[in-house]
């Protein structure tokens, strides 16, 4: 069980490997340092919304909130400048409280309303939508918030801060999942809810805890996002739906839940990526690389996310 | 009995799971018209024969002859073919389809493409009156009580007309009448030429029904013969391969002055107003037909299920618990009976399962103590004897008796004040039996409270202090040690007033 399970967390990396072997090989340029560390930092806004989706599907739900949540945070930021908070850090702490309650209401909505977590997180996704279209009223928003230009451009050490970020948050993730009563919870919430419920699991607590951790995921995402853009407009947190799901199932995570770990989601992140980034090579129009991306993602789960039958 | 040629036979099957081999050198000969009982404690292999002999799992040696044809490669569909239809232990039907859904389903009957529902009714009825099943034909099944569910899956089996019919403890949740009409049935399926292969751990069901026995004992098959001139302790011997004791431990009662739990007027759903008071270190049993509130009160008292009651006050705190983690918090603890849907985490690992409950306090601020919970792992399968493996495997790799000893075992370092077991016998062989209740009367003596539910009567009258009955949802005797007879349990679940029972 647990042989198979770092068996497909392997798999996973392994494809990462052969693909940027194989792409270096093939495509002057790939393999430059400067090239795979700008992959590495597209990855980690990934990687960081697959966090907390990781630690939502694990405990048995799914958050289809995380793309409105990050276009939320970095719309809201720019709103949040204030003379009395010259670094910024104000205007970043308050946003992430913000995401990080939302997230929470996604989870009291689930355990007191006893609503699906699919059908409740769609309904937190499409009021946020249109409440920024009301805040934003589709125009772009540009800022000159310091804190959030440095998460997005600085770096430390000589690493990008993204990626210094998604190391912060993947070991926080990490432990959480393997070393925590929180996570053996999920997994335990995730194989069998009704036992684990009968078992004393503190069901409430842990959906409540990995919603709001899905929510402030998602709010960091956006702010660097934001950062790296340096504005923010609606739309701007779309595609990173489907990638983090994504980036959790091609990591060896269960769908279903009970089964998985961070390391795959890791994996599965920077795959994405560089499959976007290989795809954009290829001389054809945006619809045929769309199709093309969504059936590359297909065979790539048919390898390493399939459900065992039974 | 019958010198019938075999419809379906197996020669010297070998099986190994992960190297250990579960089954060795095992043949047998299922006959038209002959009831052949199975018998042997879990884990001696007989759920491994039974899915070699139905193509679930395939033989790494040996060959299975169906009507003397070597079959090389059995599949649960071929095995359907050849009419060899097994009625599971653990119940294999999908709870939100109707009766009538499960019964036929993959076997539909159609007209044009389409399901010809109006022949559908007509011989699911024909099959579910033969069992003297009374049910709504389009309810979901998850509305049933068990023993109604485990008919619907003995009607399954049936509506197939299968040619040899194999029941895995088909009677386990079934009431004393439901167990008559099947007995009837089996008994004209017989007569018609059916092979059936019957497993069970009740005794007096083997003597009664079965004309031939096969013994298992850790994988080899220690006998092979007629029932004519065989007793209960011969094949027992054989099954044990020693001389059994008493089943029960000696009566001793452990009960002390002091209430551990007490509860007036409790109603829940299922459940309508119960007084009932059990001390530290009382067993208490909770008798009656099946589905009259038992197992609600339990659920109730556990958190499980909305309670309300004047009175309701263990571990310090007078109300209902709010949900089961608090319960625990107040010294309860629960032993579900569907052990796979509601106890163990089946692919989790035994340590794991053994960990759960009491995660929150090995760990320190919520960070877990790896080395205490492997330590703790470590005691608890050797305490209660856990055989199948370390604790990393998988519970799921566990046989039923020893699945069941992990769902006991992970409440031991919560030292519960109160222990609610829901049959925590059932389905579980002779000598775990044995052990579970040697733990229970060893907790009790502890000054453990422990609230014993058993569709075993015999449990209730060796083991218990006291013995509530409930009909309805009301108890309807309460019943001392000594008073509570197998016939005084069962005359006051039927509401027949004792001289008229005796």
């Amino acid at each position: 069980m647990s042989g198979l399970l770092r068996h497909r967390v392997t798999l996973g990396w392994l494809v990462v490997v052969a693909l940027w072997v194989a792409a270096g090989l093939l495509k002057p340029g790939f393999a430059k340092i400067g090239h795979l560390r700008y992959l590495l930092e597209l990855a980690s806004i990934t990687g960081i919304v697959a966090a907390g989706q990781t630690l939502v599907v694990i405990g048995g739900g799914i958050d289809l909130s995380v793309a409105a949540i990050i276009t939320f945070a970095a719309i809201i930021l720019p709103l949040l400048t204030f003379p009395f908070d010259p670094s910024g850090m104000g205007a970043v702490a308050m946003t992430l409280a913000i995401t990080t309650a939302i997230g929470g209401l996604n989870g009291i909505g689930v355990v007191l309303l006893r609503v699906h977590p699919l059908i409740l997180t769609l309904a937190t996704a499409t009021i946020l939508q249109g409440a920024l279209i009301l805040i934003a009223g589709g125009s772009a928003i540009s800022t000159v918030n310091p804190a959030v230009t440095f998460l997005g451009n600085g770096a430390l050490f000589g690493l990008p801060m993204t990626i210094v970020t998604w190391l912060v948050i993947a070991a926080v993730t990490l432990f959480v999942l393997h070393g925590t009563v929180l996570g053996s919870w999920l997994f335990a919430l995730g194989t069998n809810d009704r036992a684990a419920r009968l078992a004393g699991v503190g069901a409430g607590q842990a959906i409540l805890a990995v919603h709001a951790a899905s929510g402030f995921c998602a709010g960091l995402a956006g702010l660097l996002l934001l950062g790296m853009n340096r504005q923010g407009y609606v739309g701007i947190g779309e595609p990173y739906l489907l990638g983090s799901i994504a980036a959790v199932v091609l990591g060896g995570t269960s769908i279903l839940g009970g089964r998985g770990t961070y390391l795959g989601t890791i994996a599965g992140s920077i795959l994405l990526v560089t499959i976007t980034a290989l795809i954009t090579v290829v001389n054809a129009s945006p619809g045929w690389r769309a199709i093309l991306f969504g059936g590359l993602i297909l065979g790539l789960l048919l390898i390493s996310g399939r459900e065992r039958s039974g | 009995m019958s010198n019938a040629a075999p419809v379906l036979a197996a020669q010297g099957l070998v099986k190994r799971f992960f190297g250990n081999p579960v089954l060795k050198d095992v043949s047998i000969e299922i006959v038209p018209g002959r009831v052949h009982a199975l018998l042997g404690e879990n884990g001696a292999g007989k759920s491994t024969l039974v899915n070699l002999l139905s193509g679930v799992l395939s033989p790494d040696e040996g060959r299975l002859l169906v009507d003397g044809q070597p079959c090389a490669r059995l599949t649960p569909a071929l095995a359907r073919r050849h009419g060899i239809a097994v009625v599971q232990q653990e119940l294999s039907l999908a709870p939100h389809l109707s009766v009538v859904e499960n019964v036929a389903l993959g076997a539909v009957p159609t007209r044009r493409g389409l399901i010809d529902y109006r022949r559908l009714a007509v011989e699911v009825g024909r099959v579910l009156d033969r069992l003297g099943l009374d049910v709504a034909l389009d309810q979901p099944v998850e509305e049933l009580p068990l023993g109604r569910r485990q008919l619907v899956e003995i009607a399954k089996a049936l509506y197939r007309q299968p040619r040899v019919l194999i029941l895995d403890e088909p009677t386990s949740s079934l009431t004393a009448h439901e167990v008559q009409a099947l007995f009837k049935v089996l008994a004209e399926l017989k007569r018609e030429g059916t092979a059936l292969v019957y497993i069970s751990h009740r005794m007096n069901e083997i003597m009664h029904l079965c004309d031939w026995v096969t013994v298992l004992k850790d994988g080899t098959r220690t006998a092979d013969r007629t029932m004519d001139g065989i007793d209960p302790p011969a094949l027992v011997r054989l099954m044990v391969g020693r001389e059994p004791g008493d089943l029960f431990p000696p009566f001793r009662s452990t009960t002390r002055d002091e209430p551990a739990l007490e509860a007036r007027a409790l109603t829940a759903p299922g459940v309508g107003g119960v007084d009932l008071v059990v001390r530290q270190g009382e067993v208490l049993g909770i008798g009656g037909l099946l589905g009259q509130g038992q197992e609600e009160l339990l659920l109730a008292l556990y958190g499980a299920l909305d309670a309300q009651a004047e009175r309701l006050a263990t571990g310090g705190v007078d109300r209902p618990s709010r949900n089961p983690a608090d319960a625990i918090g107040r010294g309860l603890a629960y032993v579900p009976a569907d052990r796979k849907r509601e106890a163990v985490l089946l692919p989790l690992s035994i340590g794991f399962n053994l960990t759960l409950p009491g995660l929150r306090r090995l760990a320190r601020r919520g960070l877990r103590r790896f080395a205490r919970e492997a330590e703790v792992a470590r005691e608890l399968t050797a305490k209660l004897n856990v055989r199948g493996g370390g604790p990393e495997r998988a519970v799921q790799l566990l046989s039923g008796g020893n699945q069941q000893k992990v769902a006991l075992a992970r409440w031991l370092p919560l030292s519960p004040k109160v222990l609610l077991l829901n049959d925590p016998t059932r389905g579980v062989d002779v000598d775990t039996k044995r052990e579970i209740y040697l733990r229970l009367k060893g907790m009790a003596a502890g000054g453990m409270a422990v609230i014993l539910l058993s569709s075993d009567a015999l449990e209730l009258v060796h083991l218990c202090d006291r013995v509530l009955v409930f009909r309805d949802g009301r108890i309807a005797a309460d019943l001392p040690h000594g008073q509570a007879s197998e016939e005084a349990i069962v005359a006051a679940s039927l509401g027949v007033a004792r001289q008229e029972a005796a």
